[in-house]
């Protein structure tokens, strides 16, 4: 695939255990297979796994950064101007005193640093997470993870973005294909890599849940203004394939394939084995096999109409 | 001499009943007292009522500027808990229960009230089902003070 920028595919979902990762993961796997150089990018940063499905290491840990304010009480003149402004009510003045920052609170504007007339606010740090990066079989795969106990996770998401954005910049042809994985929910985690995907897969399931989740995933595509089909996964279960697809139908959502329940998927997740990797040894005529080979064949045609 | 603060259901007072909420009471009531005599009371509004986060800061930052030195509450929150902390104040738990705030500080002053150092509810606990402010827990369940 000859492109000037890599075609971004972001795969979510709304509802949680769908499949989004196995989705993603095994995408990935099918573009390498062809020679496409392609970078798998977890946003799940509460909780990073997909390395887990490639058998790989979490390496090359880097920080993420949040700012932090410091109030030097040599030069704090105590005029509370810092405390007035905080829109967060982060940073706790009582006159007469010197402030003091409330972290839980702060949503790190740096608004207090800016204003502060005497200078007294530095500019510190805390780890709000960390950036992994890592390649497993031939695929490159950049993670984000939250610190525990931290609560600002788009921070994280956004870190990534960033190094996806100057990757698109610097080397845009490092990588032809890049696949976002989301978190579920329609959170603004999930709307961040959404809003910077050119397609997106939302991966359901046929239940009452995955349906509502679903929806509700929709909702947000539509406001972002994306190209969207869905993957139905464990379509086979209880038989309400048929049914789920045609109510799906019936709200105008487009589907992309869908994959029916297969012993060997569940083996190859247990084992950390994509089965769509080349030599995984799964059956090439197991329903999984061939439901993948399908989403696959539809998505690159799906491609073709969007690109150039 | 001591000035205590009672968060405040309606605009203050000795006959105003207890608030049990800190950061989003309607107003707070300044007690101040000396050798167990009320001496002077006054009331100030609270602007963080209905702020969006960090109510309990602010409403520390007005016991901080009214020169209390011991807090009467109810419910509080872990952010109002450490801002009253930072201010190394005196922190009091009022029973669970409606009463006025002349009958509070009279407790107080007999020496039936607890001091506690800690939080004992969640962020933005009696708030309802706040729209995008994740952890609001309605106080519901005859758990309230007030009626």
């Amino acid at each position: 695939m000859n492109h000037i920028k890599p075609n971004v595919i972001c795969i979510t979902g709304g509802k949680g255990g769908t499949g989004k990762t196995l989705c993603a993961v095994n995408l990935a796997v099918m573009f390498k297979n062809e020679g496409n150089k392609v970078l798998l990018i977890d946003g799940d940063v509460e909780n990073p796994n997909t390395y887990l499905l490639l058998n790989g290491k979490l390496e090359n840990k880097k920080e993420v950064p949040f700012f932090k304010p410091k109030i030097i009480e040599k030069k704090c003149s105590k005029c509370g101007l810092c405390s007035q402004n905080c829109l967060s009510n982060a940073l706790l003045h009582v006159k007469d005193t010197f402030p003091i920052p409330m972290l839980t609170l702060c949503s790190g504007c740096q608004l207090c640093y800016k204003i502060c007339p005497e200078n007294a606010i530095e500019a510190d740090s805390k780890t709000m997470g960390w950036i992994y990066s890592t390649t497993v079989n031939g695929l490159s795969l950049l993670l984000g993870e939250l610190k525990p106990s931290e609560a600002r996770s788009a921070a994280i998401v956004e870190a990534l973005l960033e190094k996806l954005k100057t990757i698109i910049e610097k080397e845009p042809s490092k990588f032809d294909i890049i696949i976002l994985d989301t978190a579920p929910g329609a959170h603004c985690d999930v709307e961040l890599l959404i809003a910077d995907a050119d397609i997106v897969i939302p991966i359901t399931e046929p239940t009452k849940f995955g349906k509502l989740d679903l929806i509700r995933i929709m909702e947000l595509i539509k406001l972002l203004g994306k190209e969207t089909r869905v993957i139905v996964n464990r379509s086979s279960l209880l038989g309400f394939r048929e049914q789920f697809l045609n109510e799906l139908e019936h709200e105008n959502i487009e589907i992309l394939g869908d994959i029916p329940l297969d012993s060997d998927i569940v083996e190859s997740y247990c084992q950390g084995t994509p089965i769509m990797e080349k030599n995984s040894g799964f059956n090439r005529e197991g329903a999984g096999y061939i439901g993948f080979t399908q989403i696959y064949e539809n998505l690159k045609k799906w491609l073709k109409t969007i690109k150039q | 001499m001591s000035i205590i603060a009672v968060p405040s259901m309606g605009n203050g007072g000795l006959n105003d009943q207890i608030s049990p909420r800190f950061g989003r009471c309607a107003s707070f009531t300044f007690v101040e007292v000396e050798n167990n005599d009320i001496k002077a009371v006054k009331t100030v509004p609270n602007p963080a009522a209905n702020a969006m986060g960090g109510a309990g800061v602010q409403a520390a930052q007005i016991i901080g500027n009214n020169g209390a030195n011991i807090v009467i509450v109810g419910f509080l929150g872990p952010n109002a808990a450490n801002g009253l902390n930072a201010l190394n104040l005196e922190l009091v738990q009022a029973p669970n229960e409606t009463m006025t705030i002349k009958d509070v500080i009279n407790l107080y002053l007999e020496g039936k009230l607890q001091k506690i150092t800690n939080s004992n509810v969640a962020s933005h606990y009696g708030m309802g089902g706040g729209r995008g402010m994740g952890g609001g827990r309605g106080m519901g369940g005859g758990r309230g003070m007030g009626r």
